[in-house]
């Protein structure tokens, strides 16, 4: 892991383990943390399940392209991560919202659900920035394969870049004795995306250099934001889809493709 | 030259673009829709057969994408071969000698980036004979009324790929069908049904791109 961009908000503080094996940050203000993209873990062959191939099955033409776009994607991603640790629960006689950070998000029961018990929550965004997908775009003007392979790499990034910085989410929490739950975004399990301005509201502005479209989406596209609930009697769900009532979701399709499930892949 | 229009639909079907093309595999080294094209026009024949070799091409490969058996890098490499045929067709289009089938007005909906299907459906249709207006992603209603203002007669299609911009296509079908009450509008993306569509008082649903073209060749047949 490199420490290119490592850095935390001046009065963050940390606090000294019991154990004296060091200290852990509060993060109680937003703080980046550092990831290369050598860090991210890119799975190729989930990648050629998201695009619908299965046992071998790809046409090797894709493959190269799929290759070529990988290359592309470790030269031009610039991955860009963190979060703020803020105070959670419930919202107050609603079985379907919650308040975060002292604003009152309408996430809807299955997300109400399951930061229902959490006493904090890790608000987070994270970026593999603009390059590649304006690289996708260039493409697919004269090789729309490639633009569109490109494309789905750029996506598997952005969620390998949140499964990472969820992965030190984790640890730094375990580390204070505490649990963290899935991730869980607006746009996703009937949490309206116009959430995303209060969402952002909560971290410094343009942190990790996203920014919000009037109709409430992050550019660069290829961006990740959410909420992780934390506290001692959360837990992680295996399969979160299966809690979901909504059949055509994208996310449920994306897992099925990819031979995941919604607890274990993008909202891991 | 029934062997060349045959040929076309085969080069169309399988993503095979031209001679250059390295795709697929077992068409290497032999001329593509491109330079078939090219000499079916220059031995004369119509420009209209040319362009229905190309919507049996599309309508193959899109039945494939239907049944689970193509996916959509294989349906962009088709598209891709027919705008290569499609760029030899473009100075009858602009004579008037083929006319198009009708105009089709098409956009993601707003608070959604996603634009993969959208193109996907922009370029089958196109294929199937349509002129097509792209409105782009992330478009508001207004812009989808300006554009049905300017282009009468035109037929609208919307796509979403989230599931919580469907109210956002809710809400822009309900704002067309108030202002242009006659205007034909089919939806379609991911997290859609036909029962949601309804719902939403949409004319039509496209469950993938062929859909759409299946959809748009029905409403030309009745009008």
């Amino acid at each position: 892991m490199t420490n290119r961009r490592e850095s935390r908000c001046p009065g963050s503080g940390s606090v000294s383990l019991p154990d004296g094996t060091g200290t852990v940050p509060l993060r109680a203000e937003a703080a980046e943390l550092a990831f290369g993209f050598g860090d991210l873990a890119v799975e190729r062959e989930g990648i050629v399940g998201v695009l619908g191939y299965r046992d071998g099955a790809m046409p090797e033409h894709f493959g190269e392209l799929l290759d070529v776009a990988l290359a592309e994607a470790a030269r031009r991603c610039l991955p860009r991560a963190g979060y703020r640790l803020v105070e959670a629960g419930r919202a107050e006689g609603r079985f379907d919202a919650l308040t975060v950070g002292g604003t009152v998000f309408a996430t809807q029961k299955i997300v109400a659900g399951a930061l229902g018990r959490a006493e904090r929550a890790a608000v987070f965004a994270c970026t593999i920035g603009p390059a590649l997908e304006e690289w996708a775009r260039e493409q697919m003007a004269h090789d729309p394969a490639l633009g569109f392979i490109a494309d789905a790499v750029g996506s598997a990034v952005a969620e390998a870049l949140a499964d990472r910085l969820h992965d030190r989410i984790e640890l730094e929490m375990a580390r204070r004795g505490w649990r963290i739950t899935n991730r869980y975004s607006p746009g996703y399990c009937g949490w309206s995306v116009a959430e995303q301005h209060a969402l952002f509201a909560l971290l410094p502005a343009e942190f990790c250099g996203i920014t919000l479209g009037e109709s409430a989406l992050m550019h660069p596209v290829k961006s990740v934001s959410g909420i992780i609930g934390v506290g001692a009697a959360v837990k992680h769900s295996d399969y979160l889809c299966d809690v979901c009532t909504v059949r055509d979701c994208t996310y449920r399709r994306y897992h099925e493709r990819r031979g995941t499930n919604g607890g274990g892949g993008a909202h891991r | 030259m029934n062997e060349l229009v045959a040929k076309i639909t085969v080069c169309i079907e399988r993503g095979k673009v031209n001679l250059a093309s390295p795709y697929p595999k077992d068409l290497k080294g032999q001329e593509g829709a491109d330079e078939l094209a090219k000499q079916a026009i220059a031995g004369g024949v119509g420009p209209e057969v040319i362009l229905a070799s190309c919507n049996e091409g599309m309508q193959r490969i899109g039945a494939k994408f239907g049944r689970g058996e193509a996916f959509v890098p294989e349906l962009l490499m088709a598209a891709k071969a027919m705008n290569a045929v499609m760029a030899h067709l473009k100075p009858f289009f602009a004579a008037g000698t083929v006319k198009p089938k009708g105009k089709f007005v098409l956009g993601t909906v707003a608070g959604d980036l996603h634009d993969i299907g959208k193109n996907l459906v922009s370029m089958v249709v196109a294929g199937n004979g349509w002129e097509v207006l792209d409105l782009g992603i992330d478009v508001k209603p207004a812009k989808f009324l300006d554009a049905i203002r300017n282009n009468p007669g035109c037929v609208v299609g919307l796509s979403a790929l989230l599931t919580t911009t469907m109210g956002n296509m809710a809400a822009t079908v309900k704002e067309i069908k108030t202002q242009f009450p006659s205007t034909v509008v089919i939806v379609g993306g991911a997290p859609l049904s036909a029962e949601a569509a309804a719902q939403m008082g949409a004319d039509g649903y496209a469950p993938d791109p062929q859909g759409a073209a299946a959809f748009l060749t029905k409403y030309v047949a009745a009008v």
